[in-house]
């Protein structure tokens, strides 16, 4: 029995030997071959933690930038990191109680990170490097607030414009028609570019409302509507403006037909390939951002094409203050963060003219400063990103509804949209049920919000 | 060997033993008992993650009997669980009648039936994409060949559910497996006896193999039935929930409380009525299948 005993242990030993080699040779090849750190940090500066949301040439352009903050530097040091889902990552890090020093949210996030308590104001650090509102285009400022605080700064930021592909027009025999300012000549030039193929189905269409079909929402805005009295707390979805210009969005399938419309979309490409339909001549006219320039270049430099801003109905029409939706990449301090001042030193850095617009340039977005150089608009990638500028500048741009609420409120429209587009609903009813929906959402989110003693 | 030695052996033996599984006991409590009690817990709460929890009580157990959408995604599921779990278990029991032989094609065909289940689903998703592009796709085009204008499967209400059904059951590889298996542990004789009896291939499956894998296709509607409530993946990146939420899931709105619409404790409320929905889906399986058992025996 002894031996058997000893047998045993021996055994028993041998594995434990063994299995603590086994372990120090695989520590020792983490630490010989593991991953190691970009960022090599200098010592005794104060280490600041960037989340951002960007990859491939955009997220380039920051990290460029960030290396030249540092470099510039004895004080900070900034460690620039690619999240995906930034608002959802930085959401639990917060809720951790571990949030980064600087994330880069979507303006649509601010109103429910702020609301929760979530982010730092900062008003004061604003003001004391003296970045005030009369910087910044008309419309930037009041996307980086909410409820009269400062919450946000601008990284980059571009409005949504209507680009039209020139060499469609051209082969259409359409050469000296000039651009559509009201929805009824969009309506007509959309017709006169439309091509069927021989078995009735669509080769091409003019312009359609769901391509690329990223702002479900907007197009009440274009006849005076909106979505949110912020004032009252009243969803406004049902408003008269708005079922006009529902009515205007469903005359397209019932004029081409819902099922030859659906065959159509289903065969179109994604946006940010060579197959996005706007590139392919699918869809020759269609809102986007300025960045829609890089996408050209990118697999298509020779295309001829131009942005004018969102023709509105007749009675809306006003040149000189175009209506658009202006979307930012907002730099948001969370609650928590260890380093708010010098979190804000960079922010504040990247305020300044020189990086914020060889960031716009990088990203083929419009410089949010209310002045910007020749140079800049003289080299920057979008031919027509003065269109995007000046509409960023007009009193009629807008923004997402500044709720807490707000996915909410947009998953009922998008399914209303569905509806109005598929015709099984007419716009009235389908936006009434959007504004009972919302309101439940809106009056649910106040009542909670008493409930915290806000 | 002293006394005391063997007073002391089993009790070493025990501490031994504790500390060889403590790491399941702690994963089991770290990572399962204390997050379901903390589910419970915030699923009395408006719980937005960024705030702290606020104690609402049964709130949003309540709210969900009156929230429209959670309906809709409750009999959306239902009816995806309703067409996925029979069919899934009709063809795959038939997939596996068919390759219960030793020949070296079915051995290939195995494999080939086998091989989307390793496949990445969002791969698969990609590939199902294109598949039912109503303007270009390979089965449009292939209806197409017989006069048939195929649908725009993915954008139109009653068809994008079809599709998402259809494409559900190309995955049956694993179930197949089981099938497969408890087939061929099948005793010959009973076949034989089969055979004496006059019996045919199909009264033989019917008769003689359906009783003997009855615990296999327990077993296998039992998963499939836990699958459908908690499908996500291929609606989320080929409808989107679309159009007008037809396709929208269960846990796709789920999902969208807990970390779009900051819910969490509405969130947290749907899981634990998730979980006791499958319970009652299982149970009544359970049911249904002792019935049958007892009626046979």
């Amino acid at each position: 029995m002894s031996d058997g005993h000893t047998e045993h242990a021996t055994k028993t030993d041998i594995t434990r030997r063994a299995a603590l080699v086994g372990l120090g040779v695989a520590a020792a090849g983490y630490v010989a071959f593991g991953p190691t750190p970009r960022d090599k940090v200098p010592s005794g500066r104060i280490v600041l933690d960037y989340w951002e949301k960007w990859t491939g040439s955009e997220g380039l352009a920051m990290r460029r930038l960030v290396d030249r903050f540092n470099q510039s530097q004895t004080d900070i040091f900034v460690r620039y990191l690619t999240i995906g889902s930034i608002d959802q990552k930085a959401m639990i890090a917060i809720a951790g109680g571990s949030p980064p020093d600087i994330v880069g949210l979507w303006s649509f996030n601010i109103p429910a990170f702020a609301e929760a308590g979530a982010l730092l104001p900062l008003d004061e650090l604003a003001r004391s490097k003296g970045l005030s509102p009369d910087r910044y285009a008309r419309a930037v400022w009041p996307m980086m607030t909410h409820r009269d605080q400062l919450w946000s700064m601008v990284s980059t930021c571009g409005t949504v414009a209507l680009y039209i592909n020139d060499d469609k027009l051209s082969e259409a025999g359409i050469t000296d028609s000039p651009a559509p300012t009201t929805l009824e000549e969009l309506d007509e030039l959309s017709e006169a570019l439309t091509v069927r193929r021989s078995s009735g189905d669509i080769e091409s269409v003019g312009f359609i409302h769901t391509d690329p079909g990223w702002w479900s929402w907007l197009w009440g805005y274009h006849f005076g509507g909106n979505l949110l009295d912020i004032d009252t707390n009243s969803a406004t979805a049902n408003s008269e403006a708005n079922v006009r210009a529902y009515e205007w969005v469903q005359s397209y399938p019932s004029r081409m037909g819902s099922r030859d419309l659906l065959k159509f979309q289903s065969g179109l490409g994604y946006y940010g390939t060579a197959q996005a339909p706007f590139l392919t001549g699918k869809v020759a006219m269609q809102i986007q951002g300025p960045w829609m320039a890089n996408l050209i270049e990118a697999f298509d430099p020779d295309l001829n094409y131009r942005a004018i801003p969102m023709p509105t109905t007749r009675a809306q029409l006003d040149q000189e203050s175009p209506v658009g939706l202006i979307d930012g990449d907002l730099m948001v301090i969370p609650a928590g963060a260890k380093n708010p001042e010098a979190s804000f030193e960079f922010i504040a850095w990247m305020q300044q003219r020189t990086q914020i617009e060889e960031l716009a340039q990088a990203h083929g977005k419009i410089s949010p400063l209310r002045e910007t150089t020749a140079e800049f608009l003289a080299t920057h990638p979008n031919r027509s990103i003065s269109t995007h500028a000046a509409i960023a500048d007009s009193p009629r741009a807008f923004g997402f509804p500044k709720t807490r609420v707000w996915p909410r409120y947009v998953s009922e429209f998008d399914a209303a949209f569905q509806r109005i587009w598929l015709q099984e609903t007419d716009p009235a009813s389908a936006l009434t049920l959007v504004n009972e929906r919302a309101q439940f959402a809106l009056d649910e989110a106040a009542d909670r919000r008493h409930r915290r003693g806000r | 060997m002293s006394r005391d030695r063997i007073q002391r052996e089993p009790l070493r033996q025990r501490l031994a033993g504790l500390v060889w599984v403590s790491p399941w006991l702690l994963g089991l409590l770290f990572f399962f008992a204390i997050p379901m009690g903390m589910s419970m817990y915030y699923s009395m709460t408006e719980y937005t993650m960024l705030e702290p929890p606020l104690w609402i009580g049964a709130e949003n157990y309540t709210s969900l009997l009156s929230d429209p959408v959670f309906i809709k995604t409750i009999w959306n599921t239902l009816v995806y669980a309703g067409f996925v779990i029979p069919l899934s278990i009709v063809l795959a029991l038939a997939i596996a009648g068919l390759l219960d032989t030793d020949s070296r094609v079915s051995h290939i065909v195995r494999l080939m039936v086998f091989a989307p289940t390793v496949v990445p689903l969002v791969a698969s998703a990609m590939i199902w994409l294109w598949l039912f592009n109503g303007d270009n796709g390979l089965i449009n085009s292939a209806l197409s060949i017989f006069g048939i204008n195929g649908p725009n499967w993915l954008h139109e209400r009653g068809f994008a559910m079809a599709a998402l059904i259809v494409m559900s059951l190309w995955s049956i590889g694993q179930p197949v497996v089981i099938y497969l298996a408890a087939l061929q542990d099948v005793p010959k004789h009973l076949y034989e006896a089969g055979s004496l009896d006059g019996m045919g291939p199909i009264r033989k499956f019917v008769h003689v193999a359906m009783p003997s894998i009855a615990p296999a296709v327990f077993f296998n509607s039992i998963i499939q039935t836990i699958t459908a409530w908690q499908i996500f993946a291929a609606p989320y990146i080929m409808t989107e929930g679309g159009p007008d939420r037809s396709t929208y899931f269960y846990s796709h709105y789920l999902y969208d409380n807990a970390f779009l619409y900051q819910r969490m404790g509405y969130a947290s409320a749907m899981a634990w009525v998730q979980l006791v929905l499958i319970s009652v889906c299982i149970l009544g399986i359970y049911a249904i299948t002792r019935k049958l058992w007892s009626t046979r025996s």
